[in-house]
């Protein structure tokens, strides 16, 4: 066998310069079938041509099985090859699986497989899985090669896909935009001017009542009469710590009123006790 | 001064010669020397790059990868070897502590020797499989040549490799001229973990090819080790570290003889090459291109300057890379990229479908955002990012984290306070309009306390009065 096949290129070299090598890979009676779980008898069968692909598409569902016989020759006389491969492409990805057929001495090759032989890539396939056919071996044979059918992977509709997780590799990541909180939010400007027009309501009806129930100031003038000094600097340092007050709320920050606070403050104390004497004066003298 | 002198005669001799990014020592491993010859161009053309090579046989005493805990080499390429194993100064653990400490080794295989065990099982280490049967060889018997391997089909002929992803930049693409053709004689195929993303395969076989053992599947082969595209035909590694590690399937592709072999196709799938005309081999070329990938003349990249300010209301703050930011402030992120290109740095750009990320992350990246060019220098690429800042206080790192096959990784981080805001930080309460009726309360409060004062000291009693009910009112 082995005499055999370096002989025959040598023989062939010999005669390249008259013509051309012509022989060639090639197979016979081959037969392809889908044979379902259970029943004894081929849910489908069909012969294959070497050179042109069977029209339909064949179905091969989860329990099935399919089975190719074929007798490879070259030649026309029928021989094992070295290399008999049933290649299934997915049309998507390019992504292929190979099936080797196990061939006999007689060059009778068989090869079968059901769902759970092909990758899990191949199940998913959107469009049916290309199934080429080699067969090939050493020397000057041509090769052969032949698109032969079109396989349609119908996997069970009711048992989940397995699945598939992505190998890492490194690439591109997704872009992630941080989600900030979103900012706090005030109610409605309209109810908040509402409130505020009715808590400043409440001023002039406090002085209304007060202006009812007989308040005055009539008395100012005899007090600054008094004790114009006291009187004065107490009034104003009470203004001057609401002043303070409104500055620590603007922009001072505590070390700068602290120091202010305690001025006024005193002034208030010193100021206070003489002018609340006079008003005291006033009060024993019975005018209030 | 003198001393000065020589340092710097020293660095420009260095210049001149270190064309590889990482230095020029050069261990060849060869156990016969006479052998070298066959190899004469390929040698000849690594000298020529600057390599400074040392030949050695795996048996001589003196060989050492490591020289007083430091390599000796910056990198090794092995020759395939006729005895079974390397000789206890090239173990696998060296090997590996060769390629940790940064070193870059090419291996070659040869189907015609068997690959010595302790390589089989330093590959295995880098879920790198080859064939169990230790003569196992490429052939196809569609991609074949037909000058040389008439009968036996095993001088595999493969086009030029595209890129491996279309995001992924190709260097082994030669001028990038149809046609040209590599030769693959008589080559050990390997198949690689799925597991791995530091593996890449450079070179893949072709569809109808198929790895088999010539001694025991002699009538035809039931149970390949691998086939087609599956088989890979020169394998790379890239370390976490950046090193770098090539497996050549076929030793012969080195040599002179397919340097410029003339080859002419068989005919191919489907009747493609029928007329295929007779052309010179592209292997020389192709092969100082994984040589150089492999020891980092190409694919090698490196961080220049890095950058990060504030830049609020797009006026660029004057303090650079502070340790300091608060929440929500507007900042600007740039990195300067170079890429080794054969003798010098050019600019980095990175492939069309790529991106160089900038990730701003505390644990976990709360940005991951694009870096787009700002400007280019003549060897460098500036890119750049500007962002809000997350609004979560706490420690984080600007984080470049490019690694790319065929590149070498880049991981930088700068690290970074985000503080949150301080009490003067937000919006004054006038601003608010929820806090309206508050603060025109303590206004009615200040006016009430004021005009109450002054009642106080200044009201004059009104005489009482009583009502028709007996009661006093004032």
């Amino acid at each position: 066998m082995r005499f055999l096949r370096s002989l025959i290129p040598s023989l062939l070299v010999l005669g390249a310069g008259v013509a051309d090598a012509a022989s060639s890979w090639n197979f016979d009676e081959a037969v392809i079938s889908v044979i379902g779980k259970g029943n004894t008898g081929a849910a489908f069968k069909d012969k294959l041509s070497d050179n042109a692909p069977l029209a339909k598409p064949v179905t091969l569902n989860a329990a099935d099985t399919l089975k190719i016989i074929l007798t490879a020759t070259e030649n026309g006389k029928a021989k094992r090859p070295h290399q008999a491969f049933l290649l299934l492409r997915d049309q998507d990805t390019g992504l292929e699986a190979t099936f080797p057929l196990s061939v006999k001495e007689t060059g009778k090759g068989k090869v079968d497989f059901s769902q759970k032989d092909l990758p899990v890539q191949l199940l998913s396939s959107s469009q049916p899985l290309r199934a080429t056919l080699l067969l090939a071996s050493f020397g000057s044979s041509q090769a052969f090669s032949n698109h032969i059918f079109n396989l349609d992977v119908k996997p069970d509709p009711n048992a989940p896909l397995p699945k598939y997780e992505k190998p890492l590799r490194y690439g591109k990541l997704e872009e992630i935009n941080h989600i900030f909180r979103a900012d706090p939010k005030s109610g409605p400007k309209i109810v908040s001017l509402f409130f505020v027009l009715a808590v400043l309501a409440t001023v002039p009806v406090l002085l209304g009542t007060w202006l009812y129930l007989g308040a005055n100031l009539d008395h100012l003038s005899k007090a600054v009469g008094a004790a114009p000094i006291s009187h004065s600097l107490f009034f104003g340092s009470i203004l001057a710590m609401e002043g303070i007050f409104y500055l620590y709320y603007y922009n001072w920050t505590l070390f700068e009123t602290l120091p202010a606070a305690g001025v006024v403050g005193l002034v208030a104390f010193l100021s206070g006790s003489k002018a609340l004497s006079e008003v005291q004066s006033r009060r024993l003298a019975g005018e209030r | 001064m003198r001393w000065l002198l020589s340092f710097l005669l020293l660095g420009l001799l260095s210049v001149v010669h270190a064309v590889s990014s990482s230095g020029s020592k050069l261990l060849v491993v060869l156990e016969e020397l006479a052998d070298k010859t066959k190899y004469s161009k390929y040698l000849a053309d690594l000298e020529s790059r600057g390599f400074k090579t040392t030949i050695e046989s795996p048996k001589a005493e003196k060989i050492a990868l490591f020289e007083l805990g430091e390599r000796a080499y910056d990198h090794v390429l092995l020759l395939p070897a006729k005895s079974k194993g390397l000789g206890p100064n090239l173990t696998p653990k060296l090997l590996l502590d060769f390629i940790n400490a940064g070193g870059n080794i090419l291996l070659t295989l040869d189907s015609s020797h068997p690959t010595p065990s302790a390589l089989v099982s330093l590959l295995l280490e880098l879920d790198i499989h080859l064939p169990t049967d230790r003569n196992a060889l490429v052939v196809d018997h569609f991609n074949f040549d037909t000058l040389s391997a008439a009968e036996k089909h095993d001088v595999v002929l493969v086009p030029r490799p595209d890129a491996l992803r279309p995001d992924v930049k190709n260097f082994f693409k030669g001028a990038g001229e149809d046609g040209e053709i590599i030769a693959f004689p008589r080559g050990v195929g390997q198949t690689l973990g799925n597991t791995s993303p530091l593996l890449t395969p450079i070179l893949r076989a072709p569809r109808t090819a198929y790895s088999y053992n010539p001694k025991d599947d002699v009538e035809g082969v039931d149970d390949p080790f691998a086939v087609g595209t599956q088989l890979s035909l020169i394998t790379t590694l890239q370390a976490r570290n950046s090193a770098r590690f090539t497996v050549i399937g076929a030793a012969e592709m080195l040599e002179d003889a397919w340097f410029d072999a003339k080859v002419k196709r068989s005919v191919g799938l489907g009747g493609v090459g029928s007329g295929a005309k007779q052309v010179k081999t592209a292997n020389q070329a192709f092969v100082k291109e994984v040589t150089g990938w492999t020891f980092n003349e190409i694919g090698v990249l490196k961080v220049g300057k890095i950058e990060h300010y504030l830049n609020e209301d797009g006026v660029k703050s004057n303090v650079t890379n502070p340790k300091i930011y608060r929440v929500k402030n507007d900042v600007t992120y740039n990195i300067e990229l170079s890429e080794y290109s054969w003798d010098h740095w050019v600019p980095f750009t990175p492939p069309t479908g790529d991106v160089v990320q900038l990730e701003f992350s505390m644990l976990s990246p709360f940005h991951r955002l694009p870096l787009k060019v700002a400007s280019t220098t003549k060897t460098s690429t500036i890119y750049t990012a500007s962002f809000k800042l997350p609004d979560q206080h706490g420690i984080f790192n600007f984080k470049v984290n490019y690694k790319r096959p065929f590149l070498s990784n880049i991981e930088e981080k700068n690290t970074v306070t985000v503080r949150h805001f301080a009490h003067d930080e937000w919006p004054r309460s006038w601003v608010i309009s929820g806090a309206w009726p508050w603060i025109a309360g303590i206004g009615a409060t200040v006016t009430g306390w004021v005009a109450f004062v002054a009642l106080w000291l200044w009201s004059k009693p009104v005489p009482l009065k009583l009502t028709t009910s007996g009661k006093k009112i004032q």
